[in-house]
């Protein structure tokens, strides 16, 4: 379980806290979600777990041990972390690159053994990629690149799993088999946390969502609770709805049309 | 990469090598090669080729790979295809080393010492200014005070040749065009003190590369200090790159266009990239101070020269690949 | 993202010209020398200066500048010396050069400052890097002449210009007549000595020779011995150590400091005069400059290469 406690971080240089003491559990064997609109701190929250941005104040813990503390290779034995985007200067194999997922594991003197291969052939697997292998990674379609990054942290054999935006830019079709697989990673007993703007999908697979506005949470509950439209309109400042789907009947979000000064819909 | 590639570069080497101390403005057979490196057989050859030739190619060899594998290092670390071992200013503070040292007529002894001193010192500076700058380990950071303290070199070298004496000029340039042919045995033992130190180190973060190669989130992701290792990669970098410019001036294009040839066989990761630009380019310094030496008898050309007309066509290739 | 690359190459484009003045003795052309005339081959009246253009006619020049070395000693010695107003910068013979204020380096005279002592005679050094120098100052209403003095033939028929210039002709041709007298003695006096190879190298990085068309050469062969370079007919030259040792010259003759650095080689081993310690040491002071003492020049370069040859 990642638990984050009064969190607050301040980009250097800026005026205001980008995220001001947030606190909430990512739970074992769970799906996590932040969501929010632009600018609210998820993309910060997930900087901090790895290092890239100081805390300014407030802990982040793994299973009560402070990330802090933990050394670089520890924690990325520990967390592995899927950042927003990643574009490759110099293109490598799928193969190759899925394989890196174990340098937490073996650093830079040892050799890949029979427990690195059965993780990256696990991870591989898991993620559906299994075909990809030989190919260079710019070769590859969004959606196929994706599976391979998740691979790539699959790979980390690690107990929780961290992703920024894992599905943006993909088709519905994408989209869906990365909510899907992380799904079935979470029941698997991975804590998943995952920051998105997909808010339905989001409302569909999540076990627990986080409601971040302006660096602070503003409402955290099961997906029933937090999608609602009296607590979504306020902080997207967007009229919508909030539906059940015809589906699965989870709740879903319409978002309205823009009114005009008069008050009448945009076009009449 | 396959074994039979790694195979033909190391004979392509080989045979590079022996043939540059075979040929010159004095031929010796190749039947007479053995002996005469041994100091046997023909005196006039044993002399050529253990006082003049044996010298030259083991340095170039020396200079080739230490630029190769500075260059590899960083063009995968700060993700830059144009990266290349001098960026940090480390030419820039070597010739001003080198430009000092032979105003005050130091001597053939203290001058690549100084030009050493020189490269160090500017490193340094650049790490300076870019904690002044605020940003520790952040590559652009570093790069553009690389850029800066390399400007500041050579406005600072412009100023001390313009009113100098002919003679410091023309030493000062000399130096500056790069040349295998000034070194000693001494010198070439301690550079290959530091190739083979350094140099190893860097192949060894190899692995290290790869990560810092995905992009600062990501190798942040896998557990890297990117900042710390970015730091220790140009710096060690910067060190080999030193060495090479200590002892044999400037040599140009080496390491940025060798891992380009290198990658275009097909080596992708690190470490096995970081021995094939080592020795990739020890093959092309070898093969270009033997052009500089047949080309235009009874003269020289300098070594950097030939580096860059080697070089320049191979960049133009590769960049119309690219578009 | 492109990265700066520092490049000295810019440097070498912008200081350039300094590699080319150099020594003094570097030609931009190949100035066919030739060496078996030692008699004053000028007829008495010199008409063009060394960039072909016409000497000026009319007064005497009383106030010159000078930036070329060679040109400034000369003009002491013809007795001309009182009227320079400016030399450059590292003209240091004879010591009374020194008290003639410097109008900056030779390479890029500084035109203000030759300007602002009001010359009406300028010296400059017939390169193409002071051509356009030369030509400033012509529109600026000044008068220039242009010399090089690579070898003997250029020194005699340059002294007896600047003679003409300055009034002092029967000094000039005093001077010119005396050296071609010792010139002819030191050459008939070391007629029937064996003739060694000899290999002057000027500069030891980058190697820079003595080439056939220098003063030097001239001297050497005056002096009873051939220059192995005698082949180039530049004044000097860039070479290789692997091509002296293809050479292989009997003897090498160099300045204190060239001398001290090659026999402090490793690399220089390799020629067998330097192994055999064949290395003649020469008073760069007297015949590194093709000055008025050409003559004391040829008869010391005699006394070492033929020891009680001459007188």
């Amino acid at each position: 379980m990642i638990a984050f406690r009064d969190v607050v971080v301040r980009y250097p240089g800026a005026a205001a806290d980008a995220v001001r003491g947030v606190s909430f559990d990512a739970a074992t064997a769970g799906l996590t979600a932040v969501v929010g609109p632009n600018g609210s701190g998820k993309s910060t929250l997930v900087r901090a777990l790895i290092g890239r941005v100081p805390l300014a104040s407030g802990t982040i813990a793994l299973d009560d041990v402070l990330v802090g503390g933990l050394s670089g290779d520890e924690r990325a034995r520990r967390i592995a972390v899927v950042s927003q985007r990643e574009d490759l200067a110099f293109p490598t194999l799928v193969s190759e690159y899925v394989a890196l997922g174990r340098f937490p594991h073996l650093g830079v003197w040892h050799a890949a053994g029979p427990e690195d291969r059965r993780a990256i052939a696990d991870a591989t697997a898991s993620a559906g990629v299994t075909g990809l292998d030989e190919r260079r990674i710019d070769t590859l379609s969004g959606g196929e690149w994706q599976r391979v990054r998740l691979a790539r942290a699959l790979a980390q054999s690690a107990e929780a799993l961290v992703l920024d935006e894992p599905t943006a830019f993909l088709d519905v079709a994408h989209e869906m088999a990365v909510f899907e697989l992380l799904h079935r990673v979470a029941r698997s007993g991975q804590a998943v946390l995952l920051v998105s703007h997909q808010l339905n999908l989001v409302a569909r697979f999540a076990d627990h969502l986080v409601l971040l506005h302006r660096g602070a949470v503003a409402a955290a509950g099961l997906p029933d609770e937090v999608m609602r439209a009296e607590i979504l309109e306020p902080v997207y400042e967007w009229p919508l709805v909030v539906t059940r789907d015809p589906a699965v009947g989870a709740p879903a979000l319409v978002p309205l049309r823009g009114r005009t000064s008069a008050g009448r819909p945009n076009g009449q | 990469m396959r074994a039979g590639r790694w195979l033909l570069l190391v004979v392509a080497l080989i045979a590079v090598s022996l043939v540059a101390i075979a040929v010159g403005t004095i031929s010796i057979p190749i039947s007479g090669l053995w002996d005469a490196v041994r100091g046997a057989g023909d005196p006039l050859s044993a002399t050529v080729v253990r006082t003049l030739r044996l010298p030259r190619v083991v340095a170039a060899i020396l200079v080739g790979s230490g630029l190769g594998v500075s260059g590899a290092a960083l063009q995968g670390t700060l993700r830059n295809p144009l990266a290349e071992p001098y960026l940090l200013g480390v030419s820039g503070g070597a010739a001003v080393g080198a430009v000092v040292a032979t105003a005050l007529g130091l001597g053939v002894v203290l001058l690549p010492l100084a030009a050493f001193a020189g490269a160090i010192v500017a490193v340094v500076a650049a790490f300076v200014v870019a904690r002044a700058a605020g940003g520790r380990g952040d590559p652009r950071v570093l790069l553009m005070a690389g850029v800066v303290v390399g400007a500041f070199a050579n406005a600072a070298i412009m100023v001390l040749l313009a009113n100098a004496e002919p003679n410091v000029v023309r030493n000062a340039l000399w130096w500056m065009m790069g040349s295998v042919g000034d070194a000693t045995w001494p010198q070439i033992g301690v550079l290959a003190l530091y190739i083979g130190v350094a140099g190893g180190a860097l192949v060894l973060f190899g692995r290290e590369i790869d990560v810092l190669a995905l992009g600062a989130d990501a190798a942040a992701g896998l557990g890297v200090d990117v900042d710390r290792a970015t730091r220790r990669v140009f710096l060690v970098a910067s060190l080999v790159a030193a060495a090479t410019v200590a002892a044999a001036g400037l040599v140009g294009f080496v390491g940025l266009v060798v891992p380009h040839i290198v990658r275009a066989t097909g080596v992708r990761r690190h470490r096995p990239l970081l021995i094939g630009s080592a020795l990739t380019g020890a093959t092309l310094v070898v093969l270009a101070d033997l052009l500089g030496r047949i080309l235009m008898p009874p003269a020289e050309l300098p070594l950097g020269a030939v580096t860059a007309l080697i070089g320049v066509p191979f960049f133009l290739a590769k960049l119309r690949r690219l578009t | 993202m492109p990265v700066f690359r520092f490049s000295p190459r810019g440097v070498v484009a912008v200081c350039a010209a300094a590699a080319a003045i150099g020594c003094g003795s570097r030609g931009t052309g190949a100035t066919v020398a030739d060496s078996t005339r030692v008699d004053s081959p000028v007829g008495s009246r010199v008409t063009h200066d060394d960039f072909g253009r016409p000497l000026p006619t009319g007064a005497d020049a009383t106030r010159i500048v000078s930036i070329n070395p060679a040109t400034t000693e000369l003009l002491f010695a013809i007795g001309a010396g009182s009227r320079l107003v400016g030399r450059s910068e590292y003209d240091l013979f004879p010591d009374s050069a020194r008290l003639v204020p410097s109008v900056g380096p030779a390479l890029r005279p500084n035109l203000e400052a030759i300007l602002r002592t009001r010359p009406d005679l300028v010296v400059v050094y017939a390169s193409a890097d002071d051509r356009e120098s030369a030509d400033r100052l012509t529109r600026a209403g000044v008068s220039v002449v242009a010399f090089k003095i690579d070898n003997i033939e250029q020194f005699e028929r340059d002294a007896i210009a600047l003679g003409q210039l300055t009034g002092t002709a029967a000094r000039a041709r005093e001077i010119v007549d005396s050296i071609a007298d010792t010139l002819t003695r030191v050459r008939a006096a070391t007629a029937d000595q064996p003739r060694p190879t000899v290999f002057l190298p000027i500069w030891e990085r980058p190697l820079i020779v003595i080439g056939g068309g220098s003063f030097m050469s001239e001297l050497l062969d005056i002096a009873g011995a051939r220059n192995v370079y005698g082949d180039l007919s530049a004044p000097s030259a860039t070479v290789t150590i692997e091509d002296v040792v293809r050479r292989n010259p009997d003897l090498i003759l160099a300045s204190p400091t060239t001398a001290a650095t090659i026999r402090a080689s490793a690399r220089w081993r390799a020629v067998p005069a330097v192994r055999a310690g064949r290395i003649l040491v020469y008073d760069t002071t007297l015949i590194g400059r093709p000055s008025v003492r050409l003559g004391a020049a040829a008869l010391s370069l005699a006394a070492l290469l033929h020891p009680g040859a001459v007188r």
